[in-house]
């Protein structure tokens, strides 16, 4: 029976990957020429919560009932819950081959705090509140990695929102670096038959560093000091993960996969500001600078809609019946939601050229709707734009996001490139959907498919 | 959701807050309705096994006998808590073998800290001489290996302790989750969607 051994590089770029730097990345690149590779069709929204619990159980977020990383917990207009591991009420890959008695390794796999035990060692991921939190199962690992490391284990980059881009950029290697010794010390200590491990420097540094090195981005610069900062990022990683090939032996299938792509980030659109100026959406009063909408006074007795912010836009309806203040009739529903869809699909950029944002029904785009979804998932600019939530800016364009400078949205296409030494890889093979990764994982290993799973194997 | 019964091991060396968290979780599970049962070293020394001593044969007679009613409460859906020094892992193994439902918190806190602490006054008098078998001091206790839980009474206080057993035992399935109050503290929370905001996710 097969090994398998996932490297997930969260966010990761196809077109970098498979174009333009593939000649800087050997590693990467053997594996492509062996094996197959091509796009991996992201979960809408094409963001790391719901994306790679969807992944690793072929679900998607309607079934798993999330939609982000924050979700309403109820209709009220303030309660929201934070998607964590036991959100995900289904198996994910791990839970299925333990099950079988395969030993497992996942580590850094977004979603998996709080910790549930495997048949095998865990760590949890950056949704942890901190290293004193129990991030390892089982719990005597997390001192064997305090032993391991110096310092404290990074489950993620801090202060991201740094204009200090050489202390950011020091902190998403240290965290690779971190990882990399960790990842070689279990993969040599341990027994395992399936090994996952998801890097989450490569999202960091493109929301970071992007407008660095892409000339499509509205403030790039030649001859910036962080021109290469990306490449050579990909080009550290892919040297680490030749050094885990190296350890690999012919049993070994191997996935490289990422959640979701890239894209330069054109600006923000103040969605709750657009909302305010086509009427679904009033305040009590202005506020006084840029205020976050939970702040806000909002008049629910006169609002139809609201949204959040982020790299794509959930728009929720007050409806009557529904939510506390509800103002739209049921009857209406659809009427209105029908109404955003064209008005959101009509908004433009600064100078009046159309941006090409969609709005998706929950209901036409998964198998079933759990829990309380939003009433239409946005895509700003087809993902181009974020969105921003606050008010006060009195504008609906923004060149600079509320919580600070970003320069990248993700992009609905990521990455797979799939290589088993026992099967003759096709070069440039179709796209997949994420959510066929795990089928895959199971047939490799000759552990029997559930059934319900949505995706279908791509191996053999 | 009936309840599905599990034997809680708490183990440690003695001061390291087995008792004082197997409380603390007694009172959080009752509250949510569940049937608990608390099976505390230093009571069931005085009752069960009032008979035996703190050699290691007496050690593993003290162990054996309270497996015995764990796995008996167990099997009848009852939480049985059970905090015991349990120094080895052959018998911690055997009540693990006995009782199906079985999860084990190793609490910890560094020998120092427990002769500063001293809570019954009892290192003191090991440490003198006057009390032989002690564990720590001149007896073993062997770490366990996979707990499921572990706790450091030196690092963290009981409450986030608390957290962490009740976080596994939702997981597992032991414990109905009461939602996101149970993962994070409010603090925690708060700090979370800062994180997720400033990395653009809000």
């Amino acid at each position: 029976m097969k090994k398998v051994f996932v490297i997930g590089l969260d966010c990761a770029e196809p077109t970098l990957v498979f174009e333009q730097w593939r000649e800087h990345l050997p590693n990467l690149g053997r594996l492509m020429d062996s094996g197959t590779y091509g796009d991996l069709t992201s979960t809408i929204p094409a963001i790391t919560v719901p994306a790679w619990a969807s992944m690793m159980s072929s679900r998607d977020p309607g079934q798993l009932g999330f939609y982000g990383f924050r979700n309403r917990a109820d209709y009220s207009y303030e309660r929201m819950s934070i998607a964590t591991s036991q959100a995900v009420k289904v198996d994910r890959v791990w839970d299925i081959l333990s099950r079988a008695g395969k030993q497992v390794i996942v580590a850094g796999v977004p979603q998996t705090y709080p910790v549930k035990p495997v048949n095998g060692y865990l760590i949890s991921s950056f949704l942890t509140p901190s290293t004193l939190s129990q991030y390892t199962h089982p719990a005597s690992l997390k001192h064997e990695i305090s032993s391991l490391i110096d310092g404290e284990y990074m489950l993620d980059v801090y202060q991201f929102r740094t204009e200090n881009k050489d202390h950011l950029l020091e902190q998403i290697y240290q965290m690779a670096d971190q990882h990399h010794k960790l990842i070689m010390h279990l993969m040599t200590t341990k027994p395992w038959d399936f090994f996952m491990h998801v890097d989450m420097g490569v999202d960091r540094i493109h929301h970071g560093f992007w407008k660095y090195f892409d000339k499509r981005h509205p403030q790039y610069e030649p001859g910036n000091p962080f021109e290469n900062a990306i490449r050579d990022y990909y080009i550290h990683l892919d040297q680490q993960i030749g050094e885990r090939l190296e350890l690999l032996d012919d049993d070994t299938a191997v996935l490289v996969v990422s959640d979701h792509g890239s894209q330069p980030m054109m600006g923000g659109i103040c969605f709750n500001e657009w909302l305010m100026q086509e009427g679904y959406l009033t305040l009590e009063y202005q506020p006084e600078g840029i205020v976050p909408l939970e702040k806000c006074e909002v008049d629910w007795g006169k609002t139809l809609a609201w949204g959040s912010g982020g790299y794509y836009a959930r728009l929720f309806l007050n409806v009557k019946g529904r939510e506390p203040n509800g103002v739209i009739d049921p009857a209406d529903y659809e009427r209105v939601r029908d109404e955003l869809i064209e008005r959101i699909a009509a908004i433009t950029d600064p100078e009046g050229v159309n941006i090409g944002s969609v709005a998706h029904r929950p209901e036409e785009i998964y198998q079933e709707v759990n829990n309380i979804a939003p009433d239409l998932i946005v895509y700003l600019g087809n993902l181009r734009w974020r969105s921003v939530g606050s008010l006060g800016l009195n504008r609906i364009h923004t060149f600079e996001n509320d919580t600070g400078p970003d320069d990248a949205n993700h992009s609905q296409e990521g990455m797979y490139i799939y290589n088993d030494p026992e099967v003759q890889g096709r070069g440039r093979g179709p796209k997949r959907h994420l959510m066929d990764v795990a089928p895959t994982i199971l047939a490799l290993m000759g552990v029997p498919n559930p059934g319900d799973m949505q995706g279908g194997s791509f191996a053999g | 959701m009936e309840q599905k019964g599990v034997t809680i091991w708490f183990t440690g060396m003695s001061g390291t807050g087995k008792t004082a968290l197997a409380i603390r979780l007694e009172e959080e599970l009752r509250g949510r309705g569940l049937k608990v049962e608390r099976l505390d070293g230093d009571i069931v020394r005085q009752s069960l096994t009032r008979d035996l001593g703190f050699s290691k044969e007496d050690r593993d007679k003290n162990i054996e006998r309270v497996t015995f009613v764990a796995k008996l409460l167990t099997r009848n859906g009852v939480a049985v808590l059970c905090s015991f020094i349990s120094p080895y892992r052959r018998v911690r193994a055997n009540v693990r073998r006995e009782v199906e439902n079985f999860v084990e918190v190793y609490c910890h806190a560094p020998l120092e800290t427990l002769i500063e602490r001293d809570v019954k006054g009892l290192y003191k008098k090991a440490i003198a001489g006057e009390i032989e078998n002690f564990t720590g001091i001149s007896d073993p206790y062997e770490v366990p290996e996979s707990p499921e839980v572990m706790i450091d009474s030196s690092t963290e206080t009981v409450e986030e302790s608390l957290a962490r057993v009740l976080g596994t035992l939702e997981a597992l399935g032991y414990v109905p989750s009461v939602g996101q109050e149970t993962v994070y503290s409010a603090d925690e929370e708060a700090e979370i969607e800062a994180r997720l905001a400033a990395l653009g996710y809000l």
